[in-house]
This record gives structure tokens, sequence and C-alpha cells, in this order.
């Protein structure tokens, strides 16, 4: 039967296989793989068979869904396709036979175009942000977050992106930090971005960080599109709050 | 990572008994801290009974991992913050039932911060106006959210930060240990780093004392007893008008790097004799 593996840093956290019924992935625990991680919202999204092809749906979960690195609403998913979800992974093995349809009738309902698209890291922001803006205006508080992201605008990095999903982040060469600095002569902390009441604030580390071109003294409210710069990398905190 | 700790408990210029109690349990990294309410002593019940049914949980999961989690913890949390949680509920029980049988404890409460170290990661749980503060690269930064009246007003912005300092509300709790049946427990987990300085404190202390104050005080003074016992005399010189507990965990670098024999003793570091410690 075709199976799903979700993997986190390359290791595989479970295995489900895909029958007759969806299997659901997403923050909340009754979920059929469940994501413990902030940045996944609670029913984030479904993988089923429909017409013998094995399909992926978002639904409308706020930071995404990609599939082989393209943000999708829904896509038909190949062998050996991963799909991402947060910082984990999902390998999609559709090798064995595809089960009977479990509910004939669903597919009798409209029929949706695949809405792949292809996202540039500019349109993919836009997007990012564009989902934060909505999850706000909609009321339901604790299906979505608002989370702020980082963008790498250039210097030596583990990512080009991070999602804030936790109070207390902290910029720096530690293995413990969210932004992983490399390269040598990193201090292990450079810089904090913390979450207070009323937004983030960036503070000092070892190192005085800037925003836009200014050296902060103390703690400093970041606001949506700052650009954040500490031991030669440059950040761009995109946040709608 | 190593782990310096001391605390304080202290009457104040005021009160004539003091209804705040702390422990620092070292073998676990565990830290609690109570401030108890209610006529005659009752608050200094409801304040020990918490601290005690917390440790003793901590300590009794520590032998029996498969002890059970009660109440709402999180799947996503670690196996001590699901502990530290379900410890503030039982808490939470215990001085319920005890006001219950006992009917000259009626309205006795307590506040609960408790913090508990494994390795880098620190788990909060917290219900009540103490309060857990983390000084990293000078910034201090407060973890709880007061379950107080004014500090709900100044969220929702009905009031000002000035504002409520003023407020002669400000010992309106929305949330005790020990006022009703279920409780909602506040918790929270966070990656610590070297140098991290945490610090638990009762309102005693925040009433009268500022931030700057406190961030100052942790800077100046890296030995957590003499600190604590810094920022208690601070308060008491402001007139001590409550009872006044503060908790300081330092969290230190296990070595000094390939580097430190260079340095050799230059380096001003009072933590390294080895004597310091919690009580």
């Amino acid at each position: 039967m075709p199976k799903l593996s979700l993997m986190f840093e390359d290791k595989i956290v479970k295995v489900v296989p895909v029958g007759s019924r969806p299997v659901t992935i997403g923050r909340a625990p009754d979920n059929d793989l469940p994501v413990d991680n902030l940045a996944v919202s609670n029913y984030h999204a479904k993988i089923y068979f429909e017409a013998g092809r094995m399909v992926v749906e978002d639904l409308d979960s706020l930071n995404g869904t990609f599939v082989n690195d393209l943000r999708v609403e829904r896509a038909t998913l190949h062998d050996g396709d991963n799909v991402h979800i947060g910082k984990h992974k999902i390998r999609v093995d559709t090798s064995g036979e595809a089960p009977v349809p479990w509910d004939t009738g669903r597919k009798t309902a409209a029929p949706r175009i695949d809405e792949t698209m292809v996202l540039d890291t500019k349109e993919r922001r836009q997007m990012l942000q564009q989902a934060a803006a909505m999850g706000e205006s909609m009321q339901f508080a604790g299906a979505r977050m608002k989370v702020p992201t980082l963008v790498v605008l250039n210097g030596q990095t583990d990512q080009k992106e991070y999602v804030l999903a936790n109070r207390l982040t902290v910029i720096g060469k530690s293995p413990l930090a969210t932004v992983r600095l490399k390269g040598w002569f990193k201090p292990q902390m450079a810089a904090q971005i913390n979450q207070r009441d009323d937004g983030y604030y960036l503070g000092p580390g070892d190192k005085v960080p800037k925003i836009n071109g200014t050296s902060i003294s103390g703690p400093v409210r970041l606001n949506d599109g700052d650009v954040i710069e500490v031991s030669r990398v440059r950040l761009n905190f995109i946040f709608r709050g | 990572m190593r782990i310096v700790s001391g605390g304080v408990t202290d009457m104040g210029r005021v009160r004539t008994n003091n209804e705040d109690c702390y422990r620092i349990v070292e073998p676990l990294n565990l830290f609690v801290l109570s401030d108890g309410m209610g006529g005659e002593a009752h608050g200094e019940v409801a304040s020990a009974m918490a601290v005690e049914t917390v440790v003793k949980h901590c300590l009794d999961a520590e032998a029996n991992p498969a002890a059970t989690f009660i109440s709402s913890v999180q799947p996503s949390w670690s196996a001590q913050t699901k502990r530290l949680a379900t410890a503030v509920h039982l808490a939470n029980e215990n001085i319920f039932k005890s006001a219950e049988e006992h009917p000259e404890q009626h309205g006795m409460g307590a506040t609960m911060t408790a913090a508990w170290i494994a390795g880098a990661k620190l788990s909060i749980a917290h219900v009540g106006d103490s309060r857990a503060y983390l000084l990293r690269g000078g910034s201090l930064l407060q973890l709880t959210r007061d379950h107080s009246l004014v500090a709900e007003q100044v969220r929702r912005g009905i009031l000002t930060a000035a504002e409520a300092e003023q407020s002669d509300m400000q010992s309106v709790l929305l949330r005790a240990l020990g006022a009703q049946e279920e409780i909602e427990v506040d918790a929270e987990e966070h990656t610590l780093f070297p140098r991290d300085v945490l610090l638990l404190c009762s309102d005693g202390l925040t009433r009268v004392v500022t931030e700057p104050e406190i961030a100052g005080t942790l800077q100046a003074e890296t030995e957590p007893a003499r600190a604590a016992e810094k920022l208690v005399e601070l308060a008491n010189e402001r007139g001590g008008p409550d009872n006044i507990t503060v908790v300081i965990v330092r969290l230190e670098k296990d070595s000094k790097g390939w580097f430190s024999w260079l340095r050799g003793g230059t380096r001003k570091n009072p933590g390294s004799n080895g004597s310091v410690g919690g009580n």
C-alpha cells in the first residue's frame, strides 16, 4: 500500500499508509500525522486518493504546504515527492496498489483545478504576508497564529528563511540558536528577538545589531519590513502585526 | 551548562508574617515560588502547600516517570513541562480541598511560579501575579503574564502601564491556586543559553523595584544569593509594603573554552569558587 513518511531533519518520525481514508496533517493531536511545531496550523493539510492519484490539499494553512519547494493549494503527488510543512518533510511513496475509492460520492463534487503555483522568494514573502494578514482578520484565534518571518538578505546562515514560532529567538553561532550563523569568529549569541505583549523586540547579544542602518542601544520594537544587520548577516523582518 | 542559584524571602517592613514561600531543589534544578493569601495564618498554609505539592510531585515523577499527567497538558510539551503543569494542577486541588474541609481556611489561595531546567530547556508553569524574568544580553524580559485585573486591563488597552501602577486594584487576582476546583495553568518552554539569568519573584519586589533596577542589580552582583539579598534590601528601602521573595538562577558555561588558560585568573568570575549555590 502507498505510504507517507513524516521526517524531521532526515529522521523518520512516523510512517502511515494511505488507504481509502484521507491522511490529515497538523498540529492538533487528533491528526493522522501530528506535527509538533507552532509554524504548523492545527489542521494544516490532507493527503488522499482521488481517481487513482494521490493528492495533497492545503487546508488554508497559515504558512503553506510545499511540494518539492513549490507552494501548493492542491497538487497531485508522485513517487519520491517531498511535501514540506513547517520544518517537517513528508516523503511520498506511491509504490503498491492504490486503494479503492472510499466514497464515490465525493467524486461528483465540483471538479477542482490544480492550483499549483510557482513562486519566487518575493512572491512567496508577499503570500506569507497576505496569509498573516488574513489570519489576523479571521476570528479563529486558536486555529491560526500570526507569526513573523525573518528572510535572509545576505550572509551565511543555516536557512534562508525563519518563522519566529517561539517567543524568544536567538541569532548566533550556538547550536541552540534559532537563526544559526555560519563562519569563523561569529559570536554564540549575536543578538536576540523577543516577543513582548506589544510586539517583537530586537535586543543586543554579544554584538550590537543595527536596524535599518542605525545601531540600537537597548531593545527596540521591530516593524514590518525592518532590516536587521548583525555579524555580517542582513535579515528582513516580515510581520503584519 | 553549570547552574548556580540562590534565594531570599523576607517579611518586608509592614506585614507581621511571611506568606511567601520558595524552594530550590538543586538535584532537579527545580525552582518553586508561591505567595499566599487568606486571613489569619492561612496564606502561609496555602503557599507552603502549593510549594510542597509541586516539589513532591516533581521528585516523585523523577522516580516514577509513568505517573499520569492530569488536565490539559499539550502533547508538544516536554516531559518536564507536562510534569510541572500537572504539579500545579495538583497544588490547586490540594489547596481547594483543604479549604473545603477546614472552614477556617475558606478563601485561602496562593500564586505559583515554578521553573524547571533540564539541559538547555526551561519549563515554566505559572498562576497568579508572581513573576519569572529572563535577563539575556542585558535585556530583561518578563516571561510570565500576571493574572491580575490591572495587568489584564493594560493588555486590553483599558489602562496604561502608569495608571496600573497607581491603581488600588493591584491586589485583585484573576487566577490563584485554591480559588476554584479547576484552574487554567500557563505553561511555556524556552531554550536557555550560557550567561542567561532567571529570576523568580513575588509582587513584593516588583511593586516597588523597577525592571531597570532589577536588571542593573543582576548585572552588578553575579553571586545569586547576594543579588537576591540586594533586591530585597532595595524593596525594604522603598517601604517593604509586602513580603518579598527573590530566587535567582544563573547559567554558566561548563568550561571556559580552549583558550581559558591564556587568560588565567584575570577573568573576574565569582561563580567559579565552588562555594556558591542555593540553600
